[in-house]
């Protein structure tokens, strides 16, 4: 085997996990323990539940259809163009609809907040303002 | 009056179970500020464990990063088979008689089996507007769907929307097979053992989520296989691995083919 330096620059190599992915990987994975020894803590049963739930499929429909229709589809035909302008173009359009897809992430975090009362401060919990402009638009219909 | 909680408000939390030798010195566990870990030995194995108060509810992204943090810088360096986040037990002693004397053998056997090795995962998203293009392009009907929705007034479109939209999904659901399919093609012939189920998270624009056991002589074998296929799909999609990380994945398969044939986990 040759001991060339690889140069590591495409692949992401965190050197913690982020929140995210911790979640993923801790809360329905791993050994469970019988449940007759186990002492019952508020907020466990909640919060590995309710993560997995997550986001309903229509909101995640939705999200596409919002981003699809926010391309601009003229700049496609330019994909010859230098790797520059590119770049430019998609960095500008993924910062606008980057909103729409990490939605999911906020989600999981809300609700461990309020799993564990971290939002106390907050009457109502954090609502993405899309969705809610939506839901009043469909009782309108 | 000093500060401290009475002894029936605090617990045994566990974080996983390891061979007796293992070292967990320097770990911090969870809580605020966070208490070292120790081990509970019983015999060949012990617990990785820490004091929890009782009183407050689990689950800050603190206590789950901790959670997580002990149980990988233990597999840097020894097996490990993680528990569950959230396992609380009463006592050091029922720690001990009531979790690892009943499964010994199991659990020594599994540990055995996860000697050497690692989880690595690997999780792969797409760039949403490259995905998007794709789709576009590949789908002619979609295309016309996505002219006849930005032509209506969007309180009009819902339902157009919606079907669009989960039309987009599907597309990309058939991508995401695909791309997967590369994914284990390429990496899972230097693992033990894969498991590519799509994460919790559920994200739709997610293309791979999978996770492999690597025995410690392939790491660098799989870290450049892994950033080959990255280099391979930079500007489409962007890859991210994780680890080593503790066996998440496959711990529970390990001590079931470690179990007694009778008993069920």
């Amino acid at each position: 085997m040759t001991v060339a330096p690889r140069p590591s620059h495409y692949l992401d190599r965190p050197s913690s996990s982020g929140l995210v992915d911790v979640i993923d990987l801790i809360l329905d994975k791993g050994l469970v323990i019988d449940i007759y020894i186990r002492v019952s803590l508020v907020g466990i049963e909640l919060l590995t539940i309710d993560a997995r739930i997550v986001v309903a499929s229509v909101d995640t429909y939705l999200r596409f259809a919002e981003a699809v229709n926010r391309l601009d589809l003229k700049e496609d035909k330019s994909e010859g163009l230098p790797e520059l302008m590119q770049n430019m173009r998609q960095g500008g359009a993924r910062s606008k609809t980057k909103g729409a897809l990490e939605g999911v992430k906020e989600t999981v975090g809300e609700v461990i907040d309020r799993v564990t009362g971290n939002d106390e401060e907050e009457p109502e919990p954090k609502e993405r303002p899309r969705t809610r402009s939506r839901t009043q638009r469909r009782e309108r219909e | 009056m000093n500060g401290r909680a009475p002894a029936d408000e605090r617990a045994c939390y566990v974080y996983g179970i390891v061979p007796a030798g293992a070292d967990p010195s320097g770990l911090e566990g969870i809580g605020d500020p966070p208490v070292p870990v120790t081990l509970v030995r019983h015999r060949g194995i012990a617990a990785l464990v820490s004091d929890v108060v009782t009183d407050r509810p689990l689950g800050t992204a603190a206590d789950l990063r901790g959670h997580a943090r002990v149980l990988d810088t233990v597999a840097a360096h020894a097996a490990v088979l993680p528990l569950r986040f959230g396992a609380v037990v009463r006592d050091v002693s029922a720690v001990a008689d009531d979790l690892l004397a009943p499964h010994e053998e199991e659990f020594l056997r599994a540990l055995e089996g996860l000697r050497d090795t690692a989880q690595f995962t690997l999780r792969a998203i797409y760039q949403q507007d490259r995905i998007l293009r794709t789709v576009l392009t590949d789908r002619e009907d979609i295309a016309r769907l996505r002219e006849e929705v930005t032509a209506l007034p969007e309180e009009a479109a819902y339902y157009d929307r919606v079907r669009l939209g989960e039309m987009i999904a599907n597309e990309i659901a058939a991508h995401r097979e695909a791309d997967t399919a590369i994914a284990l093609e390429r990496l899972a012939p230097l693992a033990a053992a894969v498991n590519a189920s799509p994460a919790a998270d559920g994200s739709g624009d997610q293309a791979v989520s999978a996770s492999f056991l690597v025995a410690k002589t392939d790491w660098d074998a799989f870290e450049a296989a892994a950033e080959d296929l990255a280099r391979d799909w930079a500007g489409y999609i962007t890859t991210r691995l994780l680890g080593p990380l503790a066996p998440y994945d496959f711990a529970t398969d390990a001590v079931a083919e470690a179990a007694p044939a009778e008993e069920a986990p």
